[in-house]
């Protein structure tokens, strides 16, 4: 019966937790876009606007809620849902911390589920939020949402593939696909004695890889093409307005939440301290957080320092440069662990 | 005809990355560049008797208003915003507005009327924040455009001193 | 619970499979089958098939089926909808085949269901170690590694001769 609580609790507190993070992204997102360009950023709700979040969310409750003249109306209302449900389903693999506690002599690991395919099972239900941005594009039978969506489909589809290889790489060297073994063993040993045996150091270019592909998989800076202002108005969700846009824009927020968790899972110890091997819980908790709220920060860094990448560029980098790069790293791997 | 030779990329260039990094290291530094912003509201603009805002009406300290409205400042004015209509008074100065009104939404706060008075009664004051409801309440009569002489006067100081200059030059050449 | 699940499933996955011929919007089409992709992956998962059922997701739902929308996307077949007297006058023309393929189709079934005690008991006697990764990974890279080569083999030609015929019509077409 506890057990089953502790499993409640941890639904509660995780699905909130990343709600909110997505609010205080928001927020993130414009400080630092405001910092970057040498002004203030929000700061009229509440202290150095604390609260702007709050006060966006009943902003967009209380907007008119609007569905374009020849618009598919199910599909228009299905397409938000299915671009924020994935993002949001994908947080349940990912070990936030060690054990929590041990209940019957069962153990209370740091993720919702702890699941034997958890690195094959966040891509694979990540790659479903394309979806919504395909039909949302397609619904609104608008000519700037269709080529948002179609231009989102063709990158998701070939980033994702260069991103499954560079986690195949790091699954061929852990020898097991569940996140939170893959945390351990970079918490396991050390590397030359010093440094934590994180994969980043092992697999430097398969980390460069993963990150720039986080880009693409989030559709951000420098790879924004399903949105692309200055072209496309405002790509897949031109259309959109009220709560349903503010969906996709915590699916967007919530995607990248959840790929900056991946990407300290995989490439930065996950919960691991370092020269700390039996931290308690809490602080392996606040160790993620803080080691993801840098690849938040570095999104939102990135999205205000680097002009947008042209759209045959990006398809040549993800065919020509990355699926080369990613093949060649596993085919190294490989050799090497095979010697 | 022009030909502008395309710079070769060196290696480091080509490879993308270590420009990357470079331009994320100027976006960084700028972070903790100190900020300029002045907070409007709460902080507000800094004036001096240079500011040329809207115009106001001299009053002198009998409580008498300066202006005998000849319509010098009606003339001058490139975007017709004042209307006056006078009459005679029994003061030795013998005539006062009766109407006198500046539509703030067409003043261009030229300053045109502050040079055309005669009389020193007009003046561009520092006053430069301007809103309300409706257009009528932004045509502003006599009583709104009232100031007694000492919120002006440095205005009025600085304005002689510039003429000063100017008539003290004419009479050296 | 689990048997009431399965049944669920599979309602769902044959009210899917119908769905995709039965629709007259080929983007329905592409979400009836996206549909019987889940109920499928969810039938792997009750049979325990954890790995199977996430690269069910991850290859059709999540690659696949992109395509499918992409293509029908550019090719703009959502505006005008297929008039359903086309399709029945098409149906009839290629009666004999249809009537060919189901029955056929309905004999492969039968004789599964036949089949299907004989089949059990052998897996009871031996059961094959697929439920893990690892005892997949030994199936297909390791027992049956011959046959999973000449597939991809066999689809890596399929891919070729496609890039083939359609080179070849536009070049056609630019003559």
């Amino acid at each position: 019966m506890s057990l089953f609580l502790a499993q409640v609790l941890k639904v509660v507190v995780i699905f909130a937790g990343l709600v909110s993070a997505a609010g205080v992204s928001t927020l993130a997102e414009r400080k630092v876009s405001a910092w970057i360009q040498l002004r203030l950023g929000p700061n009229r709700v509440g202290p150095f606007g604390v609260l702007q979040p709050l006060a966006d969310g009943i902003k967009f409750f209380f907007k008119e809620e609007f569905i374009p003249q020849g618009a598919t109306r199910w599909l228009f209302l299905l397409a938000p849902m299915l671009a924020a449900i994935p993002a949001m389903m994908t947080v349940a693999v990912i070990p936030f911390t060690g054990v929590i506690a041990t209940v019957d002599g069962t153990p209370i690991y740091g993720s919702i589920a702890d699941i034997d395919i958890g690195a094959i099972y966040v891509m694979a239900i990540s790659g479903l939020g394309v979806y919504g941005i395909i039909l949302g594009g397609w619904a609104s039978n608008s000519k700037y949402s269709l080529l948002g969506g179609l231009r989102a489909s063709a990158q998701m589809i070939s980033y994702e593939l260069s991103m499954i290889l560079v986690i195949l790489s790091i699954v061929a060297m852990s020898g097991t696909m569940n996140l939170r073994e893959i945390t351990d063993q970079q918490n396991a040993n050390s590397l030359l004695g010093f440094l934590p045996a994180w994969n980043v150091f092992y697999q430097p270019l398969g980390f460069v890889l993963f990150v720039i592909c986080t880009f693409a998989e989030t559709n951000r800076h420098p790879f924004d093409f399903a949105e692309c202002e200055s072209e496309l108005v405002g790509g897949f969700h031109t259309e959109y307005s009220s709560m349903k846009f503010a969906l996709f824009f915590i699916g967007e927020y919530c995607a990248m939440i959840v790929m900056s968790c991946l990407t300290t899972t995989l490439f930065l110890g996950g919960a691991a301290v370092p020269f700390w091997a039996e931290a308690p819980w809490f602080v392996g908790l606040a160790a993620f957080v803080v080691k993801a709220a840098f690849f938040m920060f570095l999104f939102i860094w990135v999205r205000w320092s680097l002009p947008r990448f042209r759209y045959d560029q990006l398809m040549a980098l993800g065919w020509k440069v990355f699926l080369p790069l990613a093949l060649a790293n596993v085919f190294v791997t490989g050799l090497v662990l095979s010697l | 005809m022009v030909i502008v030779k395309r710079k070769e990329l060196t290696l480091a260039e080509r490879l993308y990355l270590p420009e990357i990094l470079r331009g994320l290291s100027i976006t960084l530094r700028k972070m903790f560049v100190k900020r300029a912003t002045r907070q409007y509201p709460e902080e507000p603009l800094v004036t001096t008797e240079v500011t040329r805002g809207q115009p106001r009406l001299a009053v002198n300290t009998d409580g008498t208003v300066r202006c005998v409205s000849c319509g010098m400042c009606e003339a001058a004015c490139p975007a017709y915003a004042i209307t006056i209509d006078g009459h005679e008074t029994e003061r030795p100065i013998e005539r006062e507005p009766e109407r006198f009104e500046i539509d703030m939404l067409r003043c261009i706060l030229c300053g045109f009327c502050e040079e055309a008075c005669p009389k020193e009664a007009i003046w561009m004051s520092d006053e430069l924040e301007l809103a309300d409801y409706t257009r009528g309440a932004l045509v502003y009569d006599l009583e709104k455009l009232k100031r007694p002489v000492s919120a002006l006067q440095p205005r009025i100081d600085y304005i002689k001193k510039i003429n000063d200059r100017w008539r003290t030059s004419s009479s050296t050449s | 619970m689990a048997n009431l699940l399965f049944y669920l499933v599979s309602l769902g996955a044959v009210v899917g499979a119908l769905g995709v011929v039965a629709a007259r919007n080929p983007v329905v089409s592409v979400l009836s089958l996206l549909g019987t992709f889940f109920c499928l992956a969810t039938i792997y998962l009750l049979a325990g098939f954890e790995f199977l059922a996430a690269a069910q997701i991850l290859v059709y739902a999540g690659a696949i089926m992109v395509l499918f929308l992409f293509v029908i996307m550019l090719l703009n077949l959502g505006g005008q909808e297929r008039p359903l007297m086309d399709h029945t006058l098409a149906m009839s023309r290629r009666l004999p085949l249809v009537v060919l393929v189901g029955v056929a189709l309905a004999a492969v079934s039968f004789f599964a269901v036949a089949r299907s005690g004989e089949a059990q008991a052998a897996a009871e006697a031996a059961p094959l170690q697929v439920d893990t990764l690892g005892g997949l990974a030994q199936m297909v890279f390791g027992t049956y590694l011959l046959p999973f080569e000449l597939s991809s083999v066999l689809l890596l030609a399929a891919a070729i001769a496609v890039l083939v015929l359609a080179k070849r019509e536009r070049g056609e077409a630019g003559r």
